[in-house]
């Protein structure tokens, strides 16, 4: 579906920014909690995330059986340390920090990634470029335009193909609409590291779709650059 | 009211669509979009990116993980 179909018939900035907000109350915290009000407690509170912490862990480890395994581990943890979250406090942004902590300690040390570490470090050029996006492009409404035509699996494979800090960046401040002191908590980093993380990640994702639309062919004009 | 100017709309248009401005600061930006096309462009390109995002990422869990975590709860409850 599209996203800017969505909206009234001409969409502005304004209707996309109301598509955009969301509200997460946790629930009121029970009163007593006996071992069976734990349980049922966490599983009113923490299992509504599971659709959330599922599709994360899709981004996280690319594959649905390992993204599983991470799901069930992080709900295991969670249970476990339930006792240590404060209610009232932000139980999403708790559970995508055990998740993501889970993740890195026991997925990412798996994988090859020669830039491990020093990501944050590597000039745009060294990681593929992501120069001026919208050069061949004639105007930005054609370039929204393109990118709110591409199928969902073409933004996912953009997502997949930048590199994994920035796309879990980009993934918490877009899809969770974490603030960017939650996602410095989730990731363990510096705020302004995050806002580097977010920025290039996008605009990495930004030149991958509208390639991806170029090499379609989808209705965006290759001639006269708004610059 | 004076225009923020391009230079700064831009440089704050990401922290703009991240909600991360204070209120007066992003009605600085807000203002300036309103009379350039340049930057509101790139407001809605900004913004149509995130919808995307947001939009291609929205999975359910399967079913039976489901059931397999409510299983394990109930493991770690009796043991």
């Amino acid at each position: 579906m599209s996203v800017l179909m969505a909206a009234p018939s001409v969409p502005t900035a304004r209707d996309l920014e109301l598509l955009l907000m969301t509200t997460d109350v946790t629930p009121e915290p029970a009163a007593e909690q006996s071992v069976d009000d734990v349980r049922a407690l966490f599983e009113e509170q923490a299992l509504q995330y599971m659709d959330q912490l599922y599709a994360a862990a899709m981004r996280m480890t690319k594959n649905p059986a390992d993204a599983a395994d991470l799901v069930q581990e992080t709900f295991v943890k969670a249970y476990t340390a339930f006792g240590q979250f404060q209610q009232g406090t932000n139980l999403k942004a708790w559970l995508y920090r055990i998740q993501t902590n889970t993740f890195i300690n026991n997925y990412r040390k798996n994988q090859r990634n020669p830039y491990q570490g020093t990501i944050d470090d590597l000039e745009d050029w060294q990681l593929g470029g992501a120069e001026s996006v919208t050069q061949s492009l004639s105007t930005r409404s054609a370039e929204a335009e393109a990118i709110d035509h591409l199928p969902d699996s073409a933004v996912k494979d953009a997502l997949q193909s930048i590199p994994e800090d920035f796309r879990l960046a980009v993934y918490f401040a877009d899809v969770e609409g974490f603030s960017y002191q939650e996602i410095a908590d989730i990731m363990k980093t510096p705020v302004g590291t995050v806002m580097s993380r977010l920025h290039r990640g996008r605009r990495m994702l930004r030149e991958k779709l509208a390639d991806y639309a170029r090499d379609r062919g989808i209705a965006v004009p290759t001639t006269g650059s708004t610059k | 009211m004076t225009d923020c100017g391009c230079d700064k709309a831009k440089a704050e248009l990401e922290e703009y669509i991240h909600n991360e401005l204070t209120v007066g600061e992003a009605a600085d930006i807000a203002e300036h979009m309103e009379n350039c096309d340049d930057c509101s462009g790139e407001h809605l390109v900004g913004l149509t990116l995130t919808l995307k995002v947001k939009q291609a990422c929205n999975e359910k869990a399967p079913e039976d993980l489901k059931a397999e975590v409510l299983t394990k709860l109930r493991e770690l409850q009796t043991s």
